[in-house]
């Protein structure tokens, strides 16, 4: 029998909003809620992964329809698509390498990886606050390949945080807000099916076989889908200037949030 | 001059409308999109379907 579980619907719905409309906090802010909720690892991480990677595609579908971006399938690529790529492909080695870490047990010490996280996404919130009254900025590619390997290295060693660093990167690197949240929505769909294959055949690798358990899935699918669906609308409708201070702070509250979990909660 | 120029073809669309519409103009939802949230809905509830067979 489906079981659908309300709290969970809630919190995936508010959680994936701000993911699709600011392009981050969807796994650094769900994932321990539904920890404390008491809920294991492999109930939360996988399902959080199949999730993401439905909603991704979902609202980077309909920021397409709402104009908030244009990704050109066809050749030649164009600049919007080809960022979304370069992105996406450091995420998918990163997740791979990730999830081949955790299997090989090569044990880092998670509170100072949180901590580090928790400051870079605090120093890159201050540093997009404060520029905030500055109005053009010109395209920096470098930059936005150095966040792009960044987050993909925090991924990679399981720090999470991966969305505010690549969605900040974006922004410091000159990329108009609302496309750059439509960016991370595809990009993340990528990468999180990256996530999936190696949750499936590294523990084949590994002769780890693991037993993911799907309870959570209805229930993070649905809020997660239904905000996929309104969260472009509602990026396309607000103004820009809204979105430029909405991302930095969010990124604020998500770096305040990591380290009191690291050190408080 | 040429990453001046890349910059505007990144999110020119998403400028476009920004500048050209305003926001009850951007409220405004297409027919075509609208038929397409409703596909998106009825996916949603073949899924659903799927996990109450397959879960």
């Amino acid at each position: 029998m489906l079981e659908l579980i309300p709290l969970v619907i809630i919190l995936a719905f508010l959680f994936e909003t701000m993911d699709s409309c600011a392009g981050m906090g969807f796994g650094t802010g769900l994932t321990p809620l539904l920890f404390v909720l008491g809920y294991e690892p492999l109930q939360v991480v996988p399902i959080l992964l199949i999730s993401e990677a439905i909603t991704g595609f979902t609202s980077g579908f309909f920021h397409q329809e709402f104009g908030n971006v244009n990704f050109k399938i066809k050749k030649p690529l164009n600049k919007e698509t080809k960022i979304m790529l370069k992105i996406a492909i450091l995420g998918m080695f990163a997740i791979v390498m990730s999830v081949f870490l955790t299997y090989y047990s090569i044990k880092i010490d998670k509170s100072v990886i949180k901590t580090y996280v928790a400051i870079l996404v605090l120093v890159m919130g201050i540093i997009a606050t404060f520029k905030l009254r500055s109005k053009s900025s010109s395209y920096k590619p470098k930059l936005l390949t150095f966040f792009s390997a960044l987050a993909g290295f925090n991924k990679g060693i399981g720090a999470g945080g991966y969305g505010p660093v690549v969605m900040l990167g974006q922004i410091f690197s000159g990329i108009y807000e609302k496309t750059a949240t439509a960016i991370v929505s595809v990009s993340e769909g990528l990468v999180c099916i990256a996530g999936i294959g190696a949750f499936v055949f590294v523990p084949v690798l590994t002769n780890q076989p693991i037993e993911i358990d799907f309870y959570l899935l209805p229930s993070v699918f649905t809020g997660g889908f239904i905000a996929a669906l309104i969260s472009p609308y509602m990026v396309r409708v607000l103004p820009n200037k809204l979105w430029r201070i909405v991302i930095p702070v969010y990124a604020l509250g998500i770096g305040v949030y990591v380290l009191l979990k690291v050190y408080v909660l | 001059m040429e990453n001046e120029i890349i910059i505007d073809e990144i999110g020119y669309m998403a400028k476009m409308i920004d500048t050209e519409m305003t926001i009850f103009e951007r409220m405004k939802i297409k027919k075509s999109t609208l038929k397409r949230m409703v596909i998106a809905m009825s996916i949603y509830v073949g899924v659903m379907i799927t996990f109450l067979v397959v879960l």
